[in-house]
């Protein structure tokens, strides 16, 4: 299976920055120091089950509901 | 508006603090920040501000250093005054870094006395100032925590100790804390900026950090092999002089062009311990320094352009910034810079913004 850390990623930013730009960068800048660089995946990319496991908590630490 | 800013070098606490309220006199603030040298009795001082100012927020932590407009100066207390008609709200609290639920208690807190929900504060309209300690090796996990819980800037940085590393102090209204962070959030009247700037280029050399202990920020191996031996090889030195280039050559995360700074501390046998907390698998690019007051001068020119005149500065800025500084004799230089500002800052252990990071200035700013 490939693309799902993409769609996470995806999704989480979407539900922390609702549209907003400034928000999406700050959330991206946000994963990247919570070990999540989000310009490493791709729909691509091999599903990795640990880095799957470590968005799910940050969603969960930032109280978002994951869709995907 | 009213910012105003003022120092003394007088080493009793109490008398340093009456010379700053008569320097301040006339003023009603609603919010005292002050930055002490470590040689002031972190009891004392924070007590004598307070009496001074008992109807302000009285905050500020303890330093390796300090920056007042025009002057970069050491064993002295700095102080900036802000009234109502530049801060319309401010609440404060203590995080308790020992304690897990802390932070998110205190930014619960802290947002309801505001009358919001920490997610729902408009980060146009409200800023967070943190004062963390120095050496609880701590603030990735507080301002990770704070990060997940508001949408707002929070920026500061940790509290020093005249580089003795033994204990740095935070203080609020009166009392002293250590192994805490301060978490002020403020809701400005006027218009407010950040900046985050660092003097570095880059060398377009990676490393990947493939075997870690993040807790104690230290990194065993980069590229699967020792870790000094792939920064040695990064920056083309040998293996036994890397430590002598770790200040002009540390590594940075890069969010886009926007670089995070880690700083390398030392070297235990072939790993490298830094001043941040590196993961495993996050790119890092190695740096080389570039002129920390050339690069300063053209930050804040750039927001002057975009902003207009600065009606007031609190300067985190990274003791290594300080060091380097110190040694190319450019301390009077960077000083100046601010020379026409109510500028108040210290020479911190870390600096805080979104996230930790090393050998950065991170500022906020009024307009």
């Amino acid at each position: 299976m490939t693309g799902t850390i993409r769609q996470l990623i995806d999704n989480l930013i979407e539900e922390r920055a609702h549209g907003n730009p400034s928000l999406e960068s700050t959330t991206r800048t946000k994963l990247l120091l919570k070990g999540i660089d989000s310009g490493k995946y791709s729909l691509s990319s091999e599903d990795d089950p640990e880095v799957i496991e470590k968005i799910k908590q940050i969603a969960k630490d930032m109280n978002i509901k994951l869709k995907v | 508006m009213t910012i105003q800013v003022t120092q003394s070098v007088n080493p009793d606490p109490f008398a340093a603090a009456t010379d700053i309220a008569t320097s301040f006199s006339g003023l009603k603030p609603v919010a005292v920040i002050f930055f002490a040298s470590s040689c002031y009795d972190p009891t004392n001082i924070s007590q004598a501000m307070k009496e001074k100012f008992p109807d302000a927020t009285v905050f500020g932590c303890s330093t390796s250093g300090e920056l007042i407009s025009g002057k970069m100066l050491k064993h002295s207390v700095v102080a900036m005054a802000l009234e109502s008609d530049v801060i319309a709200d401010i609440a404060a609290d203590v995080i308790d870094i020992s304690d897990r639920k802390s932070p998110s208690r205190a930014i619960i807190g802290l947002a309801e006395k505001l009358g919001s929900k920490p997610l729902d504060l408009d980060p146009d309209k409200y800023v967070g100032i943190i004062l963390i300690d120095g050496l609880s090796c701590a603030e990735e996990q507080v301002m990770e925590k704070i990060g997940d819980m508001v949408n707002i800037s929070v920026i500061g940085g940790s509290a020093g100790d005249d580089l003795a590393f033994k204990k740095t102090w935070v203080y609020l209204d009166g009392k002293a804390y250590d192994n805490s962070a301060i978490l002020v959030l403020i809701k400005p009247k006027s218009r407010f900026d950040l900046i985050k700037t660092q003097s570095f280029s880059r060398m377009n050399k990676i490393l990947t950090p493939t075997l870690v202990d993040e807790a104690s920020r230290k990194v065993m191996e980069f590229n699967d092999i020792p870790a000094v031996t792939a920064y040695a090889e990064a920056i083309g030195v040998d293996e036994k002089d890397v430590a002598s280039y770790f200040m002009t050559h540390p590594v940075a995360l890069f969010a886009g062009e926007e670089p995070f700074v880690r700083s390398p501390q030392r070297i235990d046998e072939r790993s490298i311990y830094f001043y941040c907390q590196i993961r495993k698998g996050v790119d890092l690019e190695v740096l080389s320094s570039t002129d920390i007051v050339t690069d300063t001068n053209i930050a804040i020119k750039t927001i002057e352009k975009k902003n207009g005149p600065i009606k007031g500065l609190i300067n985190f800025n990274c003791i290594l910034r300080t060091l380097q500084l110190d040694k190319e004799k450019k301390n009077d230089e960077y000083g100046a810079i601010f020379q026409n500002i109510p500028t108040i800052g210290f020479s911190t252990y870390g600096e805080e913004y979104i996230g930790h990071m090393n050998q950065t200035a991170t500022m906020l700013l009024f307009f």
